[in-house]
């Protein structure tokens, strides 16, 4: 069995429910001889209700991937749907009204607003659409992260995993089509990163959440159902049911 | 060091730029103050060392005549000076008043215009632009500007009164610059020959005599030989002295106005201060890191403190130095203007003296270094482990006791300032000690600021934060975030509104105050008065108004100056002819009591002569020489408008014989319309060419004209120091935006749309601008009010709520103004750029 097969298995599979759906995607910064191709032709499908991590060397393209994936990045070729909708060719105004309706975010790091407390933040994305939370849902998502005693609190009062946990509580408030994290544990460690990852995987199994992470690290790439691994702009393998034993064991592979 | 200073400043020239531009327009405004009067100085002498080089010596009266007249030169002295060894020629220069007729037949303009005489030779001073001298005694000359305004053309024919009002025809020769002669240049003048102008004027005497000296006679030898055959009662000065003389009382003139002006300088500089000490801490809160890291990698605090009023001595060169190019466009495009006006104004070119070069640099250094001071010296506080912490720490602010106590004491030293200037008797001092009182109440407000900018966020944020949703809530909640920033920025603001509530308040009250006063004392509809003030109508006039089925209500009052009491002190002594129903209010009785031999006198009277009711008081009259009169009552002329003695009637003829009458009031007959009852006074003031028509409306309209246009002049000058604190909002947002361009990203991915984040940003400057405002309108109306109380007695204090309403709108959307780059490079930032920055 070769990698491009299984990749291709996968895409078949996954067309039938993809949440997400990317075409021949690429991405050029730059003009001329400074150019840099990030993304060099990415065919790839998320499915919904799956947890996919993207993995791969740093400089491979993962973060565009992402943000073309979200609407945060315009693409140079190729097409990419969120749902029925195709974003290629959306203005901004369009792009931004999809990410408000269909898509959560959790960076990194600054996730929150620092004037508003942890409650104000969680429902911060509803209030810009002009939804009313769901009250059971907002129960249960504050219950899930285990934040109810926390509500109150301004981010600077909170420690970096609790911060990161109303970061994923406010991603998952407006039940979007799909959550893209990129290094959602990034400054964690690592039993505060272990909490992130299993609300994240709890969120998917019991609230049928589809969710897309960027990680560099294996153990964080082992929480998903899914991994893809990208290099030099490209998809050159995945893996199913990964341990972060197969992870690193495809890492190795690839920087080889 | 330095060379990371001066990167991290060509990075930013954007800010730069804008930091600079605030100081830019202090320094640009003091310099084009200085510009405008050392250009109007240098003219000045100019002009007059031309006039110098003309004569050898002027003769005045010695200063410090006991006279309240003008001193003048006898015509005798005249000849004494002709038979002066050395002296060539002299001439002796008239100026009195010959009123010019106007084309329909009554005297032109509101004063009598000067008559002057045109001396002939060398020592001619005037300066004749069209036409020639009057030659002969039945040949004129006009003022330019008279001319152009009453529209004579020479060669035609004008008519001029005589100091006995009698008209006499001159034929127009020609035309004349008065120059600098501030008097003639108000009224307008005709000029004769000299002794036309003798008899036109009826001044036999002379202003000043001008001198030529002989040929090889010195201006001193020929000042010195006048001198000694003249005696002590007549100043001599050489030509150029002379000249040096009048130079040096224009020029006292003119540091009138730069006094003025820079004023409002200095407020400009004060509120461009505020912005750049808000800049500078606002900067070195944002490199804070950067700063830890320079620190971690070991430069010193010095170094660290050094580096930043590095920037803070850059800033201020290149804003002093763009300020004095604005200064020099400035001071000519004023000059431009005020010489289109047709100001009197000599022309020259408009000079940057370096005086002013050195002063602009200075101030502008010196405020920028000064402001950045404060936060250089917090630069050096910054820990070297700061630039280990992953996130700036959000400053939280807690009202310090220092703060607090330092607040509370201004304020009560304010508020009790004013408060005791409000028990103090109107006047001068009074008003000082309210501005006082203001000066440390907003002192107390600027330390206060922190601590209220938070409560008064969420007052003025309350609509639009339910209006804009999130954008709105964003935005109260990020205006109040750095209550120190938000202060200081809104402060800068609050000086300029407060000041234009100020000059609103105090001009709204002194307007009603007036109206006020003007309906007690010209409860009229017209009235009649002689062009010249100290001149009276025929009585004639008032006969004919009385006699018209329109009219009704004529009052006349007639007066003229006499000795009254024991020494040589001249009051007015007055009558009036008025229907019974005129009644002057008295301190005490009714104006019945006023009975032969007896007056009412004027409060400044009594107090004058020390009398008191029920004291007979010696009167010298032209006509029945020394009379002794019983005070019967006084009065307060702001509430009668009487002469400052005033007798019955009879007794006021029988003492000085036929006046006429100094001032005729007319109403006009219920049911007669405005139109038709100024026709009928106007036809009945038609035979009598200096009778002058006003309406009340006109009285009250002149008023308000020169209010209105001191108003707009001083919210003018002060909207320089408003737009500078614009500046302020302006940076601090720019600033703000940069800080918290991840922020901004962050509710962009969230789904916030480039629109509603301009919004945001739109809403918060809106809120600072409001902030600012209102803190200005409370502080200006109250020690407008203050102000006002010190002024007179009585004041109908008046809230000009639609001009301070305004001020409220204009600023916040100035504020809005400000925002507009800010949000504009907020909102097109891209979003992957912006959460990816530092
Ligand atoms: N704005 C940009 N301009 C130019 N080149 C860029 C830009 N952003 C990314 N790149 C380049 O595109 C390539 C992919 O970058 P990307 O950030 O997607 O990598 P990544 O896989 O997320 O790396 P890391 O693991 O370090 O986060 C890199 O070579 C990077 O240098
Ligand atoms: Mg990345």
């Amino acid at each position: 069995m070769t990698i491009t097969g299984e990749v291709g298995a996968w895409n078949a599979r996954g067309d039938a429910a993809a949440a997400v759906v990317a075409r021949g995607l690429t991405k050029v910064y730059g003009q001329g001889d400074a150019a840099v191709h990030a993304l060099r032709g990415v065919d790839i499908s998320f499915a919904t209700g799956a947890f996919t991590a993207i993995m791969g060397p740093s400089g491979s393209g993962k973060s565009t991937l992402m943000h073309c994936l979200a609407g945060l990045d315009t693409v140079s070729g190729g097409q990419v749907h969120i749902g029925d909708v195709e974003l290629t060719g959306l203005n901004d105004k369009q792009l931004t009204l999809l990410r408000r309706e269909r898509i959560g975010f959790i960076f990194q790091a600054f996730n929150l607003l620092p004037t508003l407390t942890a409650e104000q933040n969680i429902r911060l994305p509803l209030e810009i659409a002009g939804r009313q939370a769901d009250r059971d849902l907002f129960d249960r998502v504050v219950e899930t992260v285990g934040l109810r005693d926390r509500l109150g609190h301004k981010p600077a009062e909170l420690s970096g995993g609790q911060q990161q946990r109303v970061a994923v509580a406010r991603a998952l408030i407006s039940k979007p089509q799909v959550i893209f994290a990129d290094e959602p544990t990034g400054n964690l460690d690592s039993r505060s990163g272990a909490e992130v990852l299993s609300f994240l995987r709890t969120s998917v199994h019991e609230l049928g959440q589809t969710i897309v992470m960027v990680t560099h690290d294996p153990v964080a790439a082992s929480y998903a159902d899914r991994v893809v691994f990208l290099r030099d702009g490209l998809l050159v393998s995945e893996l199913v049911r990964p341990t972060p034993q197969s992870v690193l064991d495809t890492l190795m592979k690839l920087e080889a | 060091m330095l060379k990371t200073t001066l990167a991290g400043l060509r990075a930013h020239k954007l800010r730069l730029l804008l930091t600079s531009l605030a100081i830019a327009l202090g320094v640009g405004f003091i310099a084009g103050t200085f510009v405008l009067t050392d250009t109007i100085d240098a003219g000045f002498t100019q002009k007059f060392s031309a006039a110098a080089d003309r004569i050898d010596a002027a003769v005045t009266p010695a200063p410090g005549e006991r006279s309240r007249e003008e001193p003048l030169v006898p015509a005798a002295v005249l000849e004494k000076v002709r038979a002066v060894g050395g002296v060539a020629d002299a001439q002796g220069l008239v100026q009195g008043t010959s009123a010019l007729m106007g084309k329909d037949g009554k005297v032109a303009g509101d004063y009598p215009t000067a008559g002057v005489s045109i001396v002939e030779g060398s020592l001619n001073r005037t300066l004749i632009t069209s036409g020639s001298a009057p030659k002969t005694p039945a040949e004129a000359v006009l003022d330019e500007n008279t001319a152009r305004i009453r529209g004579f053309a020479v060669g035609e024919t004008i008519t001029v009164l005589d100091s006995e009002e009698v008209k006499h025809e001159f034929t127009l020769v020609g035309l004349f610059d008065v120059g600098l002669n501030q008097e003639l240049g108000f009224t307008g003048a005709v000029g004769f020959t000299t002794g036309m102008a003798q008899s036109m004027t009826g001044e036999k005497a002379f202003r000043e005599i001008d001198v030529a000296a002989a040929e090889g006679v010195t201006q001193e030898a020929v000042r010195d030989s006048i001198a000694a055959a003249l005696g002590p009662d007549y100043q001599v000065k050489t030509g150029k002295d002379y000249a040096d003389a009048l130079a040096r009382q224009n020029g006292a003139d003119t540091q009138m106005i730069t006094m003025g002006l820079l004023m409002f300088g200095l407020v400009a500089m004060f509120v461009a201060a505020l912005v750049i000490y808000n800049t500078f801490n606002i900067l070195v809160a944002q490199r804070t890191r950067e700063m830890a890291l320079l620190r971690c990698i070991g430069a010193t605090r010095g170094q660290v403190f050094g580096s930043i009023v590095l920037e803070s001595v850059v800033v201020g060169l290149l804003s002093s130095v763009l300020g004095l190019l604005l200064g020099y466009g400035l001071g000519a495009g004023a000059l431009a203007v005020l010489t289109s006006v047709g100001a009197p104004l000599p022309s020259a070119t408009a000079a940057l003296a370096p005086r002013t070069i050195v002063l602009g640099l200075l101030i502008g250094l010196v405020v920028t270094v000064g402001a950045a001071l404060l936060p250089a010296r917090s630069a050096t506080r910054v820990a070297p482990i700061a630039a280990l912490r992953t996130q700036v720490e959000e400053h939280t602010f807690r009202a310090g006791l220092i703060r607090v106590v330092f607040a509370s004491l201004f304020l009560v030293a304010g508020v009790g300032a004013t408060v005791a200037a409000l028990g103090m008797e109107p006047g001068q001092a009074a008003l000082i000690v309210v501005m006082v009182g203001g000066s440390l109440v907003f002192l107390g407000v600027l330390t206060l600021g922190p601590v209220i900018v938070k409560p008064l966020g969420a007052f003025v944020g309350w609509l639009p934060a339910r209006l804009f949703k999130v954008p709105g809530r964003l935005a109260v909640d990020n205006s109040r975030r750095n209550p120190k920033r938000s202060a200081t920025t809104t402060v800068a603001l609050t000086v300029g509104v407060t000041l234009m509530t100020l000059i609103a308040v105090l001009t709204g009250t002194m307007r009603a105050t007036y109206t006020q006063k003007l309906d007690d004392q010209f409860p009229v509809d017209y009235m009649v008065q002689p062009q010249a003030r100290d001149s009276g109508l025929p009585r004639a006039l008032a006969e004919d108004l009385r006699s018209r089925p329109e009219l009704t209500g004529v009052a006349a009052f007639r007066q003229t100056m006499a000795k009254v009491g024991k020494g040589e002190d001249e009051y007015e002594v007055g009558t009036f002819v008025a229907p019974a129903d005129f009644r002057p209010e008295l301190v005490t009785g009714s104006i019945d009591v006023l009975r032969p031999g007896t007056a009412v006198v004027a409060d400044y009277v009594v107090k004058g002569l020390g009398l008191k009711v029920g004291d007979r008081v010696a009167v010298r009259t032209a006509k029945a020489g020394a009379v002794e009169l019983t005070v019967v009552s006084t009065f307060d002329p702001e509430v009668a408008d009487l002469a400052g003695v005033t007798v019955p009637e009879e007794d006021f003829e029988r003492y000085f014989g036929a006046v006429g009458d100094s001032r005729v009031l007319v109403n006009a007959r219920d049911g007669v319309s405005p139109e038709r009852a100024r026709e009928v006074v106007e036809a009945a003031a038609q035979p009598y060419p200096t009778a002058k028509v006003a309406s009340s409306t006109e009285v009250r309209g002149e008023f308000d004209e020169a209010l209105d246009m001191m108003l707009m002049i001083i919210t003018g000058l002060l909207g320089l120091a408003v737009l500078i604190s614009l500046l302020g909002i302006a940076n601090t947002l720019s600033l703000s935006v940069h800080e918290r361009t991840r922020e901004s990203a962050l509710l962009r991915a969230l789904g916030l749309t480039r629109p509603q984040l301009r919004w945001m940003l739109s809403v918060e400057a809106l809120i600072l601008g409001l902030i600012g405002a209102l803190v200005g309108v409370v502080l200006g109306v109250t020690f407008g009010w203050a102000a006002a109380q010190t002024m007179t007695e009585e004041v109908a204090f008046r809230l000009p709520v639609p001009q301070i309403l305004a001020f409220v709108v204009l600023s916040g959307l100035a504020g809005v103004l400000a925002a507009v780059l800010p949000a504009r490079r907020a909102a097109r930032a891209s979003i992957v750029g912006s959460l990816a920055s530092g």
